[in-house]
């Protein structure tokens, strides 16, 4: 990853950290709330590549789980999971496609909330944050390709990252 | 050393996942305590986050403020528009009452009439600035003929003339057509009440000597068939003798208020085809 990707990156998690935190919470109904480094993550498992990705993506996790989690590496597990299935057929894929993009943010959304549920149910004795989760996964399916189909139309998105 | 290359990223992968399980299963006891990387991260990220926040609420807040206004006004709307609805059904009532005591004095002059009667309406006026008469809601239909009393609460109204199936027009007192044979309640003095227009009347062919005073009132003779005896039809306003001639010059204010006329009472009684 050159310098320059490096640092858009950095400057794009902390801007979406901070838009989750403080700016979307005061306007929007907690249902709605979009996933925006599930969504960073699912770009960089399609597009980046894996020597950075594998360790960006259990951050991401990490930085999530920080911010809103309960159980520290609960994101961070399943972002590293969802991000290596995803990497593990991106090279076969059009990864360029922007249809390609909105329907795997929907696609891991999902598997990431199954094994989230999975994790939870596995490791501690908080059965009811599974029901939450469950209540919340049809709008943030929704509200994730939504926002997904917006980073779609961002200038350069189907332009190649640079891996070095 | 083939194995290892072979199967490098899976068994990566594995190892990240093994890791991170670890990781995790490790925290799950320490929930509820923030540990080294937390606290860090946090600590580091809350200088963004707090003016973001600020901001945000300082946006949410004018953002409510505006909604408020616009409920506000919408209420403010609506109880306009419900204030609006209750004083007309003031006013409604308000006048129900009025026409009740109208109604009320016009059925006392009803039962103090001896002759069949009918009541109407007043349904409007004559366009012309020289024709003294009203439109009233009863006709032929109704046995109204040319040449009847009507009368109200107060006293005299005029007679009917122009009469069709369903309306009549009415000639009041005060047009300059209209003459009724009048006495003066007190001394019996006798004339004739002629229109001069202007909600105004006088007692004409009153003999000088006759014994007429302001403040008289006049009554009808009942001389002419028309006119029922003893229904007030004014006040004298106004007396002159001259030094010559044989009668005197009366004016009188007719006692019904003529220009708010509502309801009226026809006495079905002489008339003609």
């Amino acid at each position: 990853m050159s310098k320059r990707a490096a640092l858009l990156l950095f400057c794009t998690v902390i801007f979406s950290i901070v838009v989750q935190v403080s700016l979307l919470p005061v306007f929007i109904h907690p249902s709605f709330k979009p996933d925006l480094l599930l969504i960073i993550m699912v770009f960089m498992a399609l597009r980046g590549s894996s020597e950075a990705g594998v360790p960006l993506a259990w951050m991401l996790g990490m930085l999530n789980d920080v911010c809103s989690g309960l159980f520290l590496g609960l994101n961070a597990t399943t972002f590293l999971i969802s991000f290596l299935i995803i990497k593990s057929v991106s090279d076969r894929l059009y990864a360029e496609s922007a249809f390609l993009f909105v329907l795997t943010v929907i696609g891991v959304t999902f598997v990431n909330c199954v094994l989230r549920m999975i994790l939870i149910t596995m490791f501690t004795t908080s059965p009811g944050i599974v029901y939450s989760m469950l209540s919340v996964l049809f709008p943030l399916l929704l509200v994730n390709a939504f926002v997904a189909s917006i980073v779609t139309v961002f200038p350069g998105f189907d332009e190649q990252v640079p891996s070095t | 050393m083939d194995f290892l290359k072979k199967y490098m990223y899976p068994l990566l992968a594995g190892g990240c996942i093994l890791a991170a399980l670890l990781f995790f299963s490790l925290n799950v006891p320490r929930n509820r305590e923030a540990n080294v990387i937390e606290r860090s991260v946090l600590g580091a990220l809350s200088p963004l986050f707090q003016p973001v926040y600020r901001i945000s609420a300082f946006v949410e807040d004018i953002r409510d403020r505006y909604l408020l206004l616009v409920n506000t006004h919408n209420e403010n709307i609506h109880m306009r528009e419900e204030i609006r609805a209750l004083n007309m059904r003031v006013l409604e009532a308000n006048e129900a009452l009025l026409a009740n005591k109208r109604l009320e004095k016009l059925l006392d002059m009803k039962k103090s009439v001896k002759e069949p009667t009918i009541a109407a309406s007043v349904i409007g006026e004559d366009v012309t600035s020289w024709f003294r008469s009203l439109i009233i809601n009863r006709g032929s239909s109704s046995g109204i003929r040319e040449g009847m009393a009507v009368i109200s609460a107060d006293g005299v109204v005029g007679q009917t003339v122009k009469v069709s199936s369903t309306i009549s027009r009415v000639l009041l007192l005060t047009d300059h057509a209209s003459g009724i044979s009048a006495t003066i309640q007190r001394s019996r003095a006798r004339g004739v009440v002629k229109g001069k227009g202007e909600m105004s009347c006088s007692l004409e062919f009153t003999a000088r000597g006759e014994d007429v005073k302001i403040g008289d009132t006049v009554i009808t003779s009942g001389i002419g068939g028309v006119f029922l005896k003893g229904i007030p039809i004014g006040e004298v306003t106004m007396v002159k003798r001259g030094e010559y001639g044989i009668f005197q010059t009366v004016s009188i204010r007719p006692a019904v208020n003529l220009s708010h006329l509502e309801e009226v009472l026809i006495v079905l009684r002489g008339g003609y085809e």
